[in-house]
């Protein structure tokens, strides 16, 4: 009987670990890469100019796309040069702060969702919608260009 | 009691020698890659090459959900990847449709241009024709004034007083220009 509660316990506890897992994992990851993105645009400088992601279309068609010169853009953001980032691209704030957004809310969801067990599943459904409506607002110009 | 270990999660293995984790795993990658995908397909710039993560997504997520059906473990993570994946892959797709776009609007860029240019040109030139100029100088209490027009109508009857009734658009257009400047 014991040895059966046992088995409960520790196949319920498996459940639970399983589950928490992967939320704090792709939090993390996330975090990660939107770091790195930061990263990327302090390292590389505007006045150098030597960016390693060229534009598909512009190599394609000749012609600039409404997503051209968004690196510039985050560097000088970066480093507080506003004025000059929106003439780089003009989305290129809008964006910066979906990715400075999703950062602050990352670790704030992660620290939710570990302090408050009950509210989890509520958490993560806000979490679902709320980045999915900040993404669409952020990105709609570009996604508008593709349609 | 080694039935009991075994639950535990220390070593958990069914009977093919296969973690149930693994699929758990897999299906982590396969979201994290496919809404990485999904950020890159709708940026026009790098959306043709959002294919790439949005193919390794979606292999990932179907190998997930393949053993994730025999070993009965939580489908729901693979699931979201595996549909976020194939989005995201056919947003990247529809890139080249834009690009497209941007070089049929491309080829009418040219025309544009020399329609504004040639717009800008006849708006200086009308404006140019109706010119009125006006100096003054100050020196030492003294003032002088010089009014003149470089209209079209005072340079012709000029020209006509200097060449007897007759005078020539070309010289009149530079002289004026000339003026101006």
């Amino acid at each position: 009987m014991i040895l059966y509660k046992r088995k409960i316990k520790t196949e319920q506890n498996l459940k639970i670990s399983q589950r928490l897992k992967p939320y704090l994992i792709i939090n993390i990851i996330f975090a990660g890469i939107i770091l790195l993105i930061f990263a990327y645009s302090g390292f590389f400088s505007p006045e150098k100019d030597n960016y390693p992601v060229t534009c598909i279309h512009e190599t394609l068609t000749g012609r600039p796309c409404v997503s051209c010169g968004l690196s510039h853009s985050f560097s000088l953001i970066v480093r507080g040069r506003i004025d000059e980032a929106y003439e780089w691209n003009h989305y290129g704030m809008r964006i910066f702060l979906f990715f400075a957004g999703q950062l602050v809310l990352r670790v704030a969801f992660s620290i939710f969702y570990v302090k408050y067990p009950d509210t989890r599943k509520q958490l993560v459904i806000v979490d679902c919608i709320g980045s999915g409506i900040i993404f669409l607002v952020s990105f709609w110009p570009f996604i508008t260009s593709i349609f | 009691m080694e039935e009991v270990k075994n639950n535990a999660g220390l070593h958990p293995e069914n009977s093919m020698g296969q973690n149930p984790g693994s699929s758990s795993n897999l299906g982590i990658a396969a979201l994290i890659t496919a809404v990485i995908t999904f950020v890159l397909a709708v940026i026009p710039c790098v959306g043709l090459v959002a294919i790439i993560p949005g193919i390794i997504a979606i292999i990932l997520a179907s190998v997930g959900l393949s053993q994730a059906n025999r070993n009965n473990s939580p489908r729901g993570v693979l699931i979201a990847g595996l549909i976020i994946g194939i989005i995201a892959s056919m947003i990247s797709v529809s890139q080249i449709f834009v690009a497209g776009k941007i070089a049929q609007k491309a080829d009418h860029w040219p025309t544009n241009i020399q329609n504004i240019i040639d717009e800008v040109q006849d708006n200086v030139t009308r404006e140019l024709e109706d010119a009125n100029v006006s100096i003054k100088i100050e020196s030492n209490g003294d003032k002088v004034e010089i009014n003149t027009s470089s209209g079209k109508k005072d340079k012709e009857k000029e020209l006509e007083d200097l060449e007897g009734g007759t005078w020539d658009r070309d010289t009149l257009k530079h002289d004026t220009i000339q003026k101006k400047n």
